[in-house]
């Protein structure tokens, strides 16, 4: 439960900065921008440790969430047992359910998403072949205690020991969607540059496009499905803000609340960059800080109870 | 002329494209499986180097069609730079007029090479708001990629060469238009004139953006480039993404729509060469299609010549043309040969 306190409190401090990036950026728009080579410099990491190897089952990992929620989600059903095993400890995904969908649109955009994520596993799984990880312990469930609901609890969607049921309305899947999304996408970038082989790296960017694409129809959807659920909108940003409270202290993450131009003209913000329209980079540490659902050093927890599987299992340390 | 080759590829494109989406969507994660390792085992590009440590068997990943990229005579990464500062300043340019009526500023298009000017932008009169925060959003973006790039490369930078983005009956939106059949022949396609008209130009340029980052990162050999690159790839999928989920919304009331999106995407991919790179918005089998990607879910990758045929509208081996009525500046500027 020290969990959810330590997600809480460093909401407030992030707000602003984000608030100041976006207006900074969309202030300035036309004139030059000076120094803004420094954040080349910065996005950078500079470790060398882990293989390609390492890094593709690290991703792995992460795809073996979203597909078992997405499949769930859309079909009623984890993954296919033969694309579970591997090296590591196997484990099961508990608690997804199918969505009942009411909107059309949102019903064909989940199967499309379901089938992609799907297709990552198995492409994953295809390209490392025996190297390839198990799947690990997967809590995609709805009990107050599951990692949806103390996500939502502390991103103050539900109150403490509320469920968040992500299967129970077209919009709540799109908002536990939206928990993953953008977080692929930083994911992948920043692995971009420690991948050492170029048919990787070039692999690894068309897995990166799709995950962004992914995330763009889940802020479109919610922004627009936000007219006339404002809440929806108050969502994102707290979802956002519980998502980078637990990855340090830098600023990498974006809820879809439109900004106002110069002239008074709303501005959406369906895409989260920073002031060089350039997306945010993690680290496979910061990525585990909230897939664990915990700002320190550790090696499980959250959406994966039992931690990842393969040698990049540790979160970093931000407590 | 343009039309006319077009239209001839159109139907063994659509086929093909049909098979490749049908073979994903309806065959279950086995069967994808099974044509990762065919297309592995099939293709005559690996050279040995995709193998991963410690799995002797292993396939090579991004094999088989989703990779046509061939690197060519070696770029350096200011030459892949400064190719997609050309992209940007185009994007960045329809985009800005679009949403607010002006372009770049003076000291935003300076640079080596031939500088040139924009012709025919104007500002879109909106009627669904949340289309017109979208524009603003995706001009903004495009407008910091170009200062980005442009700061990176410093004084290697290439000026912004001569865009078209015009709606007479002559100007590339209109020939592009012609060719897709979304306007009968000789008449304009106005990209300012509606909601509908401003999504339509703007796919038709974000896909092409993001294939053509993806085929340039495996090009890039500076590590921090490498990550920015992906940056940007990101930031153009997630425009892709807006754009295309937003027209699937609005198919709902004007089912028209989809089919302009085929239209466009064929006419793409008639361009860049035999393989099928593209795709429209057109449901398959219950799921919409708002993500173009092949049967193992990767983005497609165009190569910069590839790009060039696309915004260039030739299919043949040019230097100029389309879009960019001089070509565009810098080491990379001529389309490959698709005749």
């Amino acid at each position: 439960m020290a969990l959810i306190t330590d997600l809480i409190d460093p909401q407030a401090p992030t707000e602003p900065l984000r608030a100041a990036r976006r207006d900074f950026f969309r202030a300035i728009a036309g004139a030059a921008m000076m120094g803004s080579v420094a954040s080349l410099a910065t996005a950078a990491n500079a470790q060398t440790g882990p293989s390609d190897a390492d890094i593709l089952n690290f991703a792995l990992n992460l795809e073996y969430i979203e597909a078992s929620f997405y499949s769930f989600a859309v079909f009623g059903t984890g993954l296919p047992a033969d694309q579970q095993t591997g090296t590591g400890t196997q484990g099961a995904a508990t608690g997804g359910r199918q969505v009942n969908f009411t909107d059309p649109v949102v019903r064909q955009l989940a199967r499309e998403i379901a089938q992609d994520e799907l297709a990552h596993v198995a492409f994953l799984r295809q390209a490392l072949g025996s190297a390839a990880v198990a799947q690990p312990a997967i809590d995609v469930g709805v009990s107050p205690t599951s990692a949806f609901s103390r996500a939502a609890q502390a991103a103050g969607l539900v109150p403490p020991g509320g469920v968040f049921d992500p299967y129970a309305s077209d919009e709540n899947f799109l908002l536990a969607g939206y928990l993953f999304e953008d977080v692929g996408v930083t994911a992948y970038k920043g692995a971009a540059p420690l991948i050492t082989n170029k048919t990787f790296l070039e692999a690894s960017a068309g897995i990166l496009a799709v995950e962004a694409y992914h995330a763009a129809i889940l802020r479109t959807s919610l922004f627009a499905k936000g007219l006339s659920t404002p809440s929806l909108i108050d969502a994102t940003e707290a979802i956002s803000n519980a998502r980078d409270s637990l990855d340090g202290p830098t600023d990498l993450d974006q809820g879809v609340r439109p900004t106002t131009d110069a002239s008074g003209n709303q501005v959406s913000n369906i895409v989260p960059l920073d002031a060089n329209g350039l997306a945010f980079s993690r680290s496979t540490g910061q990525v585990l800080n909230i897939v664990y659902l915990n700002r320190a050093q550790t090696n499980r927890g959250g959406f994966l109870p039992a931690g990842a599987n393969g040698p990049l299992n540790t979160s970093a340390a931000n407590g | 002329m343009t039309k006319d080759l077009l239209l001839e590829a159109l139907p063994k494109l659509e086929a093909r494209r049909a098979d490749r989406r049908a073979f994903l969507r309806g065959a279950g994660v086995a069967t994808v499986a099974g044509g990762l390792m065919l297309s592995g085992c099939g293709d005559s590009n690996n050279n040995g180097v995709n193998v991963v440590p410690g799995s002797g068997t292993t396939p090579p990943l991004g094999t088989g069609s989703a990779n046509p990229t061939n690197p060519g005579p070696a770029l350096s990464d200011p030459d892949v730079l400064n190719f997609a500062l050309n992209l940007e300043y185009l994007e960045a340019q329809f985009y800005a007029y679009a949403a607010t009526g002006a372009g770049l500023s003076a000291s935003a298009v300076t640079g080596t090479g031939t500088q040139g000017a924009v012709t025919g932008g104007r500002r879109v009169n909106f009627t669904d708001p949340l289309v017109a925060a979208y524009a603003r959003e995706i001009a903004g973006d495009e407008v910091a990629h170009v200062l980005f790039l442009r700061q990176a490369l410093g004084s290697a930078a290439v000026a912004q060469p001569a865009i078209d983005i015009g709606s007479s009956p002559t100007s590339a939106f209109s020939l592009a238009a012609q060719a897709a059949g979304l306007v009968p022949a000789g008449q304009a396609f106005d990209p300012y004139a509606s909601d509908d008209n401003f999504l339509l130009a703007a796919f038709l340029f974000e896909d092409v953006g993001v294939t053509a980052y993806k085929g340039a990162a495996p090009l890039i050999t500076n590590r921090t480039f490498v990550e920015a690159s992906a940056g940007i790839l990101a930031a153009e999928a997630y425009h892709a993404g807006l754009v295309r989920t937003a027209l699937f919304r609005r198919s709902v009331a004007t089912p028209s729509l989809v089919n302009a999106t085929e239209a466009i995407s064929n006419a793409r991919d008639s361009l860049d060469g035999p393989a099928d790179l593209d795709q429209g918005i057109a449901p398959v089998g219950g799921a919409a299609n708002i993500v173009p990607t092949d049967a193992n879910a990767v983005a497609f990758s165009r190569s910069a010549a590839q790009v060039l045929n696309i915004v260039y509208l030739n299919r043949a081996s040019v230097s100029r043309g389309g879009f960019f009525p001089n070509g565009v500046n810098g080491a990379v500027n001529t389309s490959a040969n698709n005749a």
